[in-house]
């Protein structure tokens, strides 16, 4: 028996990329689903292999059961537009991986992720189970392809590479914001000529270079152009090319996006925000701590980023709970940290569904709120600890002890 | 002949030496104006008010449940339940929350503006390891936008700090954070100057890499030792002149240094060292510094590193000012944890402070406060709101050195107190109504107290 135990084991380690998940029940739960269902009471929630199979079963069959007690069942939030996994210590030049000089539209810095890094542990405690990275490129405006990855620390964490475009626009250091929006729209522009030409010549065409490999990926919608950007001409200059190539665009920043909110809704563009962002600058004079919700009112979709440094990312779950305390509903505040933020990078996540990935956190309480903690986490099925790093150091602080603490472990 | 002229030589000169003492005048002592800046900060209209049955705390480490609040010219008069006020304009407070008003040790409004600019880049002479001499009074735009912001957020005093490159950054200057035109108008009065210091990664960093000392965090420590042996001359013969004049001898006056100036100041026990510090060995290592050269070393700002000394900030009294979260941007900055302030605060004497350097997180210093309150009580502590309101205030103003004027609410304070809609330490909290010295300062549902910079107004 024993023996059989061990290599049990055995197995469980040498196969780390493809864990064997128990089929889990969550019951008793307030599930936020973020679907058409709606927030489900008393709800169950099952899940097997790490996906989720059933939402209120006849019966439930699974290998544990979890009471809820009542408590809050959402999908896992969803962290984007920072370099999680690609820095360890921001000051320090060898544990950055996010950016090159020469980095392109092609740069891809997915490989350079790095699930054993202590941000993502420490991540967790705000129910971020999924992220998508953004790399900081290059010279260029174009700062390369995000991707998406889980929270689970494993090294299979990667889920999806090349979602997104990442192009930064608006104020330039030096130079005319002009010269950016013109390139943009030529790169656009000629992309379509030669493919154009191409159907009509019926020939067959050199092998694109990669960087119109990438351009072409745009012009045929297959997966977002993410904009960094805040004035609203800038935004009108985007959507009108948006219009002209039939782009699926998505504003990030958007630091004056009220200014232009109903043009944005208009056109079906996503905003990707910082909630708390309030301080004016010349490209965003008018952004306040009600910018979220007046966007909301106008109907667009709004989703949350934290700015600053990544390691400030688990405090997402509080920004969006102060875009609450300042006018935005508690339901889209929550979809700003998930389905939204999902749905503009085209990601399937960020809901609690039949056949979904089973991203799932329970609550102590209101995930917003700064007396909550994340009681329970499954990334992929799997649960997982919020403990990290920062927590070894206090308990070795704060432990009795007559010898150096460094024998505290 | 020849043997009369010495005499008369001697009698001469013997006559000129007795001339000299007993009938030279003392030159005007020579004086240093220690305040050429002064405030000229106005309460702005207030009246006798009376806040009632609200949850107060009171930053004295209590808490009263339906507490009134008084506030008669401009000073808290009382503090307690049914407080009698006629003719006092009453505030009903049912349900929310009362707290004395919020303080920023550590603030870069107005030096480091919005909008970002390179023109209003202000805060930091970044030019040698030592400027002593910059006072970041001297750079305040008092439009900063941020200022307004701050203040919905309940902060009514705040020291604005130059930045951390240097070993010696400047003097910091603490404000009353009401609108004006003027530094002056700010400007809190009486408040101590605090000098800049930092350790660390910064200093090193920025001169480093101009191949200019200090380069390591030894060429820091070199640098603080020669400052403070060069300081402590230039105060021993300002002492000296002092002495002599009072002794009725006409000494001629040390040569005025605005640099030793703010460095004499620190070792006359009238200018307070706050310190960016982040970490154990290095804060040892300053407190020692202090005791060589005998000042007190002040409070450590950014003291991620804070739990793992903090008996000995304890001991030494010093304060100790922290984010609840903020960490990972540079090594000494990778240790964080976010009990920092919980762990600090439980040691007896100890003055446990969150402060933002942030214009954002100044707005929501409350709620700063409460991520460590509520991570602490996770993790076996037992915090009450009571105890977390004193780190940002009565803690806070005990750093500043204006412990005497604001920080609590107690009788013969200043009356700055704000009003919030529920317990400050929840995310969906706001500050309903702050009040400066008894004067309405802001009030989120009246806009004749909704500050706006000139910066923003007729901007289309």
């Amino acid at each position: 028996m024993k023996l059989f135990k061990s290599s049990l084991l055995m197995v469980a380690l040498t196969s780390a990329a493809s864990v064997y998940a128990d089929s889990v029940a969550i019951t008793n739960a307030t599930v936020h689903t973020m679907t058409e269902q709606g927030v489900l009471k008393n709800a169950t929630v099952v899940f097997d292999d790490g996906v989720i199979s059933a939402i209120n079963p006849d019966t439930v069959e699974a290998d544990t059961s979890i009471d809820a007690q009542g408590k809050i069942l959402t999908p896992g939030f969803i962290g984007a537009m920072n370099q999680l996994g690609l820095v360890e210590v921001s000051a320090v030049s060898s544990t950055r991986d996010s950016g090159e000089k020469k980095a392109d539209i092609t740069f891809d810095a997915s490989v350079a992720f790095n699930p054993k890094s202590t941000v993502i542990p420490y991540t967790r405690k705000g129910g971020i189970t999924a992220n998508i990275t953004v790399p900081r490129g290059g010279d260029g405006m174009f700062k390369g392809q995000a991707f998406l990855a889980d929270l689970s620390g494993d090294f299979d964490s990667i889920r999806e590479t090349n979602v997104a475009v990442i192009v930064d626009l608006g104020a330039k250091r030096k130079g005319s914001r002009a010269m950016e929006i013109q390139k943009l729209r030529y790169k656009l522009q000629d992309a379509q000529e030669k493919l154009d030409t191409a159907k009509d010549s019926n020939k067959d065409e050199k092998q694109p270079k990669r960087d119109e490999q990438v351009i072409r990926t745009l012009l045929a919608g297959e997966k977002p152009l993410i904009a960094y950007v805040d004035r609203a001409t800038d935004i009108l200059a985007l959507l009108a090319i948006k219009q002209d190539f039939a782009l699926d665009l998505v504003i990030a920043g958007a630091g004056d996006a009220v200014s232009v909110a109903n043009e944005i809704a208009d056109a079906g563009v996503p905003v990707i925000m910082g909630a708390i962002n309030n301080l004016p600058s010349f490209d965003a004079l008018h952004r306040s701590l009600t910018s979220a919700s007046k966007l909301f009112d106008a109907g667009v979709n709004v989703a949350y980023s934290v700015s600053g440094d990544t390691h400030n990312l688990y405090m997402l779950r509080f920004d969006a709970g102060i875009s609450v305390a300042n006018g935005v509903k508690k339901e889209d505040a929550l979809k700003a940290v998930t389905v939204n933020i999902a749905d503009a990078f085209n990601i399937d996540a960020g809901r609690v569904a039949v056949g979904k990935k089973a991203d799932l956190v329970l609550w102590s309480g209101d995930p917003f709120e700064l007396s909550t903690h994340v009681e329970k986490m499954w990334v992929d099925g799997v649960e997982k600890t919020t403990k990290s790093r920062q927590d070894a150091l206090r308990e070795r602080y704060t432990a009795e002890t007559n010898m150096p603490r460094a024998y505290v472990k | 002949m020849q043997k009369f002229i010495p005499s008369v030589l001697v009698a001469a000169i013997s006559m000129s030496l007795t001339a000299c003492i007993k009938s030279e005048k003392q030159d005007e002592k020579v004086e240093i104006n220690k305040n050429p800046y002064p405030s000229t900060y106005q309460v702005l209209p207030q009246q006798t008010t009376i806040i009632r049955n609200a949850t107060v705390l009171t930053g004295t480490g209590e808490r009263i449940d339906n507490a009134d609040v008084l506030m008669i010219n401009g000073k808290i008069s009382q503090v307690g339940k049914n407080i009698a006020a006629q003719s006092a304009a009453v505030i009903d407070a049912n349900g929310k929350w009362v707290t004395p008003g919020i303080i920023d040790v550590h603030s870069h409004l107005g030096v480091y503006p919005s909008p970002s600019a390179e023109s209003h880049s202000d805060g930091n002479e970044a030019t040698q390891p030592n400027t002593s001499e910059v006072w970041a009074e001297h750079s305040v735009w008092p439009q900063d936008p941020g200022f307004n912001r701050a203040r919905e957020g309940g902060i009514t005093t705040l020291q604005i700090l130059p930045g951390s490159a240097n070993l010696f950054g400047g003097r910091g200057v603490t404000l009353r954070n009401v609108p004006s035109q003027t530094m002056q108008g700010m400007k809190f009065p009486d408040a101590p100057y605090g000098l800049k210091m930092a350790c660390g990664e910064n200093p090193k960093r920025v001169y480093g890499t101009k191949k200019v000392s200090p380069a390591t965090r030894m060429g820091n420590m070199a640098g603080y030792r020669m400052a403070w042996a060069e300081a402590t001359e230039y105060k021993r013969a300002w002492d000296k002149y002092e002495a002599d004049y009072a002794a009725g001898k006409n000494p001629e006056a040390p040569a005025r240094d605005i640099e030793l100036d703010t460095l004499k100041g620190v070792l006359d026990g009238e200018i307070k060292i706050h310190n960016h510090c982040y970490k154990a060995e290095e804060m040892a290592m300053m407190i020692d510094l202090s005791k060589e050269f005998g000042y007190h070393a002040g409070t450590f700002h950014h003291a991620i590193e804070a739990y793992k000394i903090a008996d000995k900030l304890a001991e030494n009294g010093n304060c100790a000012a922290m984010w609840p979260d903020w960490w990972g941007f540079k090594m000494e900055a990778y240790d964080m944890i976010q009990e920092n302030v919980a762990v600090v605060s439980s040691k007896a004497n100890s003055c446990a402070i969150v402060h933002s350097d942030s214009a954002t997180t100044i707005q929501r210093l409350n709620q700063e406060a409460g991520k460590v309150m509520y991570r602490a009580n996770e993790n076996g502590f037992d915090i009450k709101p009571k105890d977390a309101i004193t780190w940002i205030t009565a803690n806070a103003a005990k750093s500043l050195g204006i412990d005497d004027k604001t920080g609590t609410l107690e009788s013969g304070k200043n009356a700055d107190v704000v009003i919030w809609n529920s317990n400050p330490f929840s995310v969906y909290a706001q500050a309903e109504q702050v009040f400066v010295d008894g004067a309405k300062v802001y009030d989120r549902f009246d806009e004749n107290y909704q500050a706006v910079s000139d910066f923003s107004l007729g901007q289309q």
